[in-house]
């Protein structure tokens, strides 16, 4: 029998599987840690809900349809709302049309999970749940996609298609994480209105991506602003660390077919941020170079897609029966 | 409280179980035994097993739902009491089927090429001329073999005085052969026993028999040629089936996007690795959808090139494009002919019999009996556009008489058959149910037919209609008995 192949279709839903599922999963974290950085700033603190918009890119989109970015308007934007296509319902709903379309590249009971996972979201976060409730039900979120990937590293074959779920994975994470720093860091709010209450934000960076206590583990010191950007971005070894992911896109990339131009991508980012000297960059500085990230993944993620999920009639060509 | 076979009821039609004088038909006598033992409360458990087995295993067939969900899967109705066939009644049926196939094979040819059935007057050459089914494109093309129906389901009934009939045969996409497969792995859970008491012949040799079947089908003498299962999506109610079959051949699943036709003719898929070549496509897309280049041309379920590529031998389509020509109604009714003209033989299974209303004779005594008969139009299938006689308004009655007198090329009557029974739980009892049968045969190099087939039931007392989308399930179909020195060994 000839040996089977990955078809660029299905590839490509398992990476944005990856992402959508990477996507709810931080983006439920994210409103649920606001929530609570909020209850240590004092009252009528400017920081408020409007950071998040500018994390997750829907500040327009919600300026069209809310007059106030109050909790009430933008966790229920971020949560349930179907018309923010980056809402947790709309990234669950999308994990799951790709994950069906493909349900039969991964184990069977992977679907079921997924699709558990949609109608959870579909239950618990639409309308405007009490704030108790919504609590429990982010928590859910980000739980039942820990169980999902989990599922997935214990259960799938670990071939071609595994990687791609994996750079879907690592791609939305390294893109999150800085898109986390800089809605925090650029604001002045962050460093002069409220001075004693900066450890109080870099804390809230630091639980939106689980890493408080990796941070306090590996850097024995305090939560201050500079050795907490040189670990978010620099530390390998934690896995939501700008860092650790492309280092797991890295090798991911090694095991794909085909792999130059992506790998080269990957390079040009890992060189990037070897040249970055985080403590000695300003919020001007620091918003710049997180631009450039961004910019830069967005090139991988470009690079990607066409090698691999944009297949024409003019690449490069294999007769099927030739390998063994 | 167990069944009193002498109560159950089958009056004026065979069932194929029990005989009239409630006693087991040869070879059904264990079954009977062992579900005479079985309380009601025991059939429901073992039920109940079967519905859980069926939802575990993921066994569901889509109906479209215009909630935002769009098409849901349902799963698949499923009745306990197997349907019983002695071997060698199968054996004569199975030897009539692929004498069936065979003629139907040798038609489809000669209609593309020299068309000497028409030049003989076998079949009226403005039957085939008027057919919507026949494809200009095919002219003149040559099929490994001569093979262009590579899996055909054809549909066998049983009447009042237990003569097995062919209602009509599947030649382009037929489906269910993944339910036939799949019932049996939900009966082995239920009723194991049955299994170590009965010899049982197994039916799991299917999907290495249709690869075979379409590794034949592959151009250039390809010996290793790559596979794939054409399938319109996951909105597709068959789709379980497409993914099934791939699964099980260990063959990709495509969708028409995933293809590609070169300027060299060849087919290939996008992988990540490059476009690779392709061989055979067991497509379970309509003619008229496959290659927008050649038919319809917003069609996306295809590929443009497609038929460029299968006419110049560059790609196998199973079943090959145009075999609807055969499959049409009227033509059905002209198969004993054909058997006879092809194969100089006689027919070893029966049509039901059939009147064409474009021959003036039949025709006055269809019009003269439109109460007592079944009124099908050429190309359609489904059960649609039908008219059923005996249950039809007298208005329904008028105008199939003006439709039939307006195009009678395109109409065909039967007489209302009495579709045998079989036991079937109804409410926690059993009942008679009528039923039908799809044996598949696989035509390669040589000619495979399934052990039985899938067995299709209407559960509602007294319909027969069999359709999943209507009310209908399916039961495991077993051939039991002698004749085969070693039934139970795998092959």
């Amino acid at each position: 029998m000839p040996k089977p192949r990955t078809l660029s279709r299905v590839a490509e839903s398992i990476y944005w599987m990856g992402r959508y599922l990477e996507r709810a999963e931080s983006t439920a974290r994210l409103v649920a840690v606001n929530a609570n950085l909020l209850m240590d700033l004092p009252a009528g603190a400017s920081l408020g809900w409007r950071p998040l918009l500018d994390i997750t890119g829907g500040a327009a989109a919600f300026d069209a349809r809310h007059a106030h970015a109050d909790e009430r308007n933008v966790a229920r934007f971020l949560a349930g709302d179907l018309a923010n296509p980056s809402s947790i319902a709309s990234s669950t709903a999308r994990a799951r049309d790709n994950a069906r379309s493909v349900r039969d590249a991964m184990p069977r009971v992977a679907f079921q999970y997924i699709n558990e996972l949609y109608l959870f979201v579909r239950e618990e976060l639409a309308g405007q749940p009490s704030r108790s409730r919504r609590g429990a039900a982010l928590d859910g979120v980000a739980r039942r996609v820990q169980q999902i990937e989990g599922f997935l590293s214990s259960a799938m074959l670990h071939d071609e298609k595994w990687q791609f779920l994996r750079l879907g994975n690592h791609l939305e994470r390294a893109d999150m994480t800085t898109r986390i720093v800089d809605a925090k860091a650029r604001r002045p709010s962050a460093t002069s209105e409220f001075p004693p209450f900066e450890q109080v934000i870099w804390r809230s960076v630091l639980q939106s991506l689980y890493a408080m206590q990796s941070y306090l583990y590996s850097t024995q010191g305090q939560v201050e602003r500079g050795p907490v950007l040189q670990f978010l971005f620099k530390n390998e070894t934690f896995p939501r660390s700008y860092a650790g992911c492309l280092r797991s896109l890295k090798f991911g990339l090694r095991h794909l077919p085909r792999n130059v131009e992506p790998a080269r991508a990957c390079e040009r980012i890992l060189r990037h941020l070897d040249g970055a000297q985080l403590q000695c960059l300003d919020g001007a500085a620091l918003h710049g170079f997180i631009d450039d990230c961004q910019i830069r993944l967005n090139a991988l993620h470009e690079a990607i897609s066409k090698t691999y999920f944009h297949v024409e009639p003019d690449a490069p060509r294999q007769p099927g029966e030739a390998t063994p | 409280m167990p069944i009193d076979w002498q109560e159950y009821n089958a009056a004026g039609v065979w069932d194929e179980l029990i005989a009239p004088n409630g006693r087991a038909r040869p070879g059904a006598g264990q079954l009977r035994k062992m579900l005479a033992r079985l309380s009601d409360a025991e059939l429901g458990e073992r039920q109940a097993a079967a519905d859980l087995a069926i939802r575990a295993m993921g066994i569901t067939f889509s109906v479209y739902n215009d909630e935002s969900l769009g098409a849901i899967d349902r799963e698949w109705p499923f009745d306990i009491i197997p349907r019983l066939m002695q071997w060698r009644e199968w054996d004569a049926i199975e030897r009539g089927l692929k004498q069936r196939v065979a003629a139907l094979n040798r038609f489809i040819d000669d209609i593309y090429h020299e068309q000497r059935a028409l030049k003989d007057g076998v079949v009226p050459r403005a039957y085939i001329e008027k057919s919507r089914e026949f494809r200009p494109q095919c002219v003149g093309v040559d099929v490994p073999g001569g093979v262009w129906s590579h899996v055909c389901g054809s549909d066998l009934v049983r009447d009042a005085d237990g003569t097995v009939l062919v209602l009509e045969d599947n030649l382009r996409v037929p489906s269910g052969v993944s339910y036939m497969l799949e019932n049996r792995e939900v009966m082995k859970r239920v009723f194991p026993e049955l299994f170590e008491h009965l010899a049982i012949h197994p039916v799991d040799d299917y999907p290495r028999q249709l690869w075979r079947c379409l590794a034949a089908a592959a151009p250039d003498g390809i010996k290793t040629p790559r596979i794939a299962v054409l399938t319109p999506g996951i909105h597709n109610s068959a789709y379980f089936e497409h993914s099934y079959l791939a699964q099980t051949m260990a063959v990709e699943l495509v969708e028409g996007g995933d293809l590609v036709v070169g300027d060299d003719d060849c087919v290939y898929l996008r992988t990540i690795e490059g476009l690779v070549r392709l061989h055979v496509l067991y497509r379970r897309v309509d003619d008229l959808f496959l290659d927008p280049e050649a038919f319809h041309e917003h069609s996306l379920l295809g590929a443009p090139g497609l038929m460029r590529a299968w006419r110049a031998g560059k790609v196998a389509l199973a079943n090959a494009p145009g075999c609807g020509v055969a499959d049409d109604k009227v033509i059905y009714t002209y198969v004993p002919d054909l058997i006879r003209y092809y194969l100089s033989e006689e027919p070893l299974l029966p049509n039901v019999p059939s009147y064409r209303c474009v021959e003036k004779d039949e025709r006055d005594h269809v019009l003269d009996n439109l109460d007592k008969l079944v009124v099908k139009p050429a190309n359609e299938s489904g059960g649609y556009g039908m008219l059923i006689g005996p249950q039809a308004t007298k208005r329904e009655r008028e105008r199939f008489r003006r439709r039939i007198l307006a195009n009678p090329r395109n109409y065909m009557a039967q007489p209302m058959l009495n579709l045998s029974t079989a036991p079937t739980l109804a409410d926690g009892r059993l009942e008679p149910r009528h039923l039908d049968l799809r044996p598949f045969v696989l035509s390669g190099r040589d000619r495979y037919v399934t052990m039985g087939g899938l067995t299709r039931v209407a559960l509602r007392k007294g319909s027969t209609v069999v359709n999943s989308s209507q009310g209908g399930g399916s039961k495991d179909t077993w051939v039991v008995g002698e004749a085969d020195p070693a039934p139970r060994a795998r092959r």
